[in-house]
């Protein structure tokens, strides 16, 4: 799979994606007046990523790009965004105070990224297979002594979304045992008109 | 130069196919699509006890005679209307993603087949010729990933149309994605477990060792079966399109081209839903499901296999030809006027003559691969692609099975409310993939 990647095709494709994701970026900030427009730029971006990380021998890195942010995570926000399409988003400003911090602050960390790596040559072994599901669950689900232990990582991981999903869902239904009127009217809200 | 280029394909035929065949298998799944189209409408009329698309024929000069097809000609007409219609574009709709939006569905449809192996990995001297196009150890959650991106283009282009309709049918799709990919997800993960690995021809090569996936894995196939329906926006699923409530959902304000390119993305989605059913759990390109009738029994056997398959079509084809003969005998006795009643006789006499022929042709074909199509006679190379062609044929004969079930059930189903669609999905898949990927771990571990 990986051998037209390391030939002549390889930077073809990098500079495809490359092209790709910087466009899908400078539009998503500067050009897209439209929530849904920026939303589809910052799909392509992600999109275009999975290819680069795809092209880093990392397919399965890639595949979970596509699957969990730019199809269910991005599919919600663009659902967020039709639901609430009364709001009027792209009347508001472009730039105001707090694009001050928004652009300082990745400015500085990007300057400080390209500054730190780029003193040492990465020693990577190109040809590698890296984020491969085989070394990937080698590595998180090592359940000896003597290993890194990133199953617990994965665990608490695990228990802290759970918190999250009971915390939103309290926070979502505060009013569930609250038997006024209102409190049903909005229940039944919730559930959906047909 | 011409004869450099042939002599160099006759030198590598096994990279020339690998070459060819990205091209060639989406595009061979897109003649399936007319196909389904009059399965849906002759299922349709079967079920409803109607007469069925009988209407639109083609004359033929010579016999006089006006050839219906059975209803084959409408998937013509359709296609001549919907490509010369104007192409109208509302005036309040957003112009780019009106127009980008259908050829999403149909874009990823196409490149799905990419990740289903079609047959099994053929060893030649110098490389191995597998049946998948792309043979990534994620092929699955790549297949996933595809169909998790063609719900956009009923959101972008619900969106885009601008209209209440189209805008709520784009919301039903969306949350429907979202709940059941995560039921769809869970449900073969059970399988996936018992396999011990993501890669699609894996599963398939376990269940040629062992037993099909639906033996070990009855539940996640059903919740797998129940997902896909809904991940093709198929009855009784169907509320984007809900035209009882929203006109036609997320496609009321497409026409003409845009719309077929939204139906045949519909079909073609069909198309692949069942071929990944049939691949995870009825054995992908296995003949049998028990152990011993591997790859390499049907490699060796390939004429024989062959044969009995070409039997199998040529009693179909002369059964439907006595199915033919009956329609005859009952239209002579109803009570339609003298001219048709000539008209239609002549029309059933033509397609029994043509069908007799063509089920003696298949059973002259089988004879034939009986006796001539062995390794002593052929060689390595044409073995090795005739066998690849008969396991592509398994997994499409397995995948219109499930094609006819999708037909099947629309037709027989009413559709389920948008809420209705929700609870199951949450209350009831959800909860059982989950029990069941338990069940399963433990059991797995348990027996090793």
């Amino acid at each position: 799979m990986f051998e037209s990647l390391n030939g002549a095709l390889g930077p073809i494709y990098f500079w495809t994606f490359a092209v790709m994701a910087l466009a899908s970026a400078i539009s998503l900030v500067f050009i897209c007046r439209h929530p849904l427009s920026a939303a589809l730029n910052l799909i392509g971006v992600m999109l275009s990523l999975a290819g680069i990380y795809a092209l880093l021998h990392s397919p399965f890195l890639g595949v979970l790009q596509v699957l969990v942010y730019a199809g269910a995570i991005m599919m919600l926000v663009v659902f967020v965004i039709m639901v609430l399409n009364q709001a009027k988003d792209h009347q508001v400003p472009r730039f105001d105070g707090f694009s001050i911090i928004a652009i300082i602050l990745p400015v500085t960390i990007g300057f400080s990224l390209v500054g730190f790596l780029g003193k040492q040559a990465l020693k990577a072994e190109p040809t590698a297979v890296r984020a491969e599901i085989q070394p990937i669950s080698a590595s998180l689900f090592d359940l000896t002594a003597a290993g890194p232990g990133y199953y617990i990582l994965f665990e608490l991981i695990g228990v802290l979304l759970l918190v999250a999903v009971v915390a939103a869902v309290l926070l979502a239904k505060r009013r569930l045992d609250d038997p006024t009127p209102a409190a049903e009217e909005k229940k039944e809200d919730a559930h959906g008109h047909h | 130069m011409l004869s450099t280029i042939i002599d160099w394909i006759a030198a590598h035929p096994y990279q020339v196919v690998g070459l060819v065949l990205p091209i060639v298998i989406p595009l061979a799944l897109f003649q399936i699509l007319p196909l389904l189209v009059l399965m849906e409408r002759r299922g349709a009329a079967m079920i409803q006890d109607r007469a069925g698309p009988n209407r639109a024929y083609i004359p033929i000069p010579f016999l006089n005679v006006k050839v219906r097809g059975f209803g084959m000609i409408f998937n013509l007409t359709d296609a001549v209307k919907l490509l010369f219609k104007e192409h109208f574009t509302p005036p309040f709709v957003h112009k780019g993603y009106y127009r980008i939006a259908p050829a999403i569905p149909l874009i990823t449809g196409l490149l799905t087949p990419a990740l289903i192996p079609w047959f099994s990995p053929i060893v030649y001297q110098g490389g191995v010729l597998s049946g998948q196009t792309i043979d990534a150890n994620s092929g699955i959650l790549m297949l996933f990933a595809m169909a998790s991106l063609s719900v956009y283009g009923v959101v972008l282009g619900s969106w885009a149309s601008n209209s209440k309709y189209s805008l709520l049918g784009g919301m039903r799709a969306s949350a429907m994605m979202i709940s059941y990919e995560v039921s769809m997800g869970l449900s073969v993960i059970g399988m996936l477990m018992i396999v011990g690995s993501v890669s699609l021809t894996d599963v398939v090569e376990w269940q040629g060792q062992h037993t099909w996936g639906f033996v070990v894995q009855p539940v996640g196939f059903l919740l797998f079966l129940v997902s896909m329906f809904a991940e093709c926006n198929r009855n009784p699923f169907d509320v984007a399109e809900g035209e009882s409530e929203l006109v036609a959902g997320f496609h009321t304000e497409f026409n003409g081209v845009k719309f077929m390119l939204y139906m045949s993305a519909e079909y073609l989605h069909m198309i692949v839903a069942s071929v990944l059913i049939a691949t995870v759990y009825f054995g992908g390109y296995q003949l049998l499901p028990i152990p011993g009738f591997g790859p390499e029994w049907v490699k060796a056997h390939v004429g024989q296999v062959l044969a009995i398959g070409l039997v199998g079509m040529a009693l179909g084809l002369l059964g439907f030809v006595w199915v033919i003969k009956n329609r005859k005998a009952i239209h002579a006795r109803s009570d339609s006027n003298p001219q048709d009643k000539a008209e239609r006789a002549k029309e059933y006499g033509l397609y029994m003559a043509v069908f007799t022929l063509a089920g003696l042709g298949l059973l002259g074909a089988a004879g034939a691969s009986w006796a001539l199509i062995n390794i002593e006679r052929l060689g390595q190379g044409w073995i090795d692609f005739i066998t690849a062609a008969v396991q592509f044929n398994i997994v499409i004969a397995k995948a219109l099975l499930f094609c006819w079930l999708f037909v099947w059930v629309r037709w027989t189903i009413p559709r389920f409310r948008y809420d209705q669609i929700m609870d199951l999905g949450w209350k009831v898949l959800l909860n059982v993939a989950l029990v069941n990927l338990l069940v399963t771990a433990v059991v797995a571990k348990l027996i090793g």
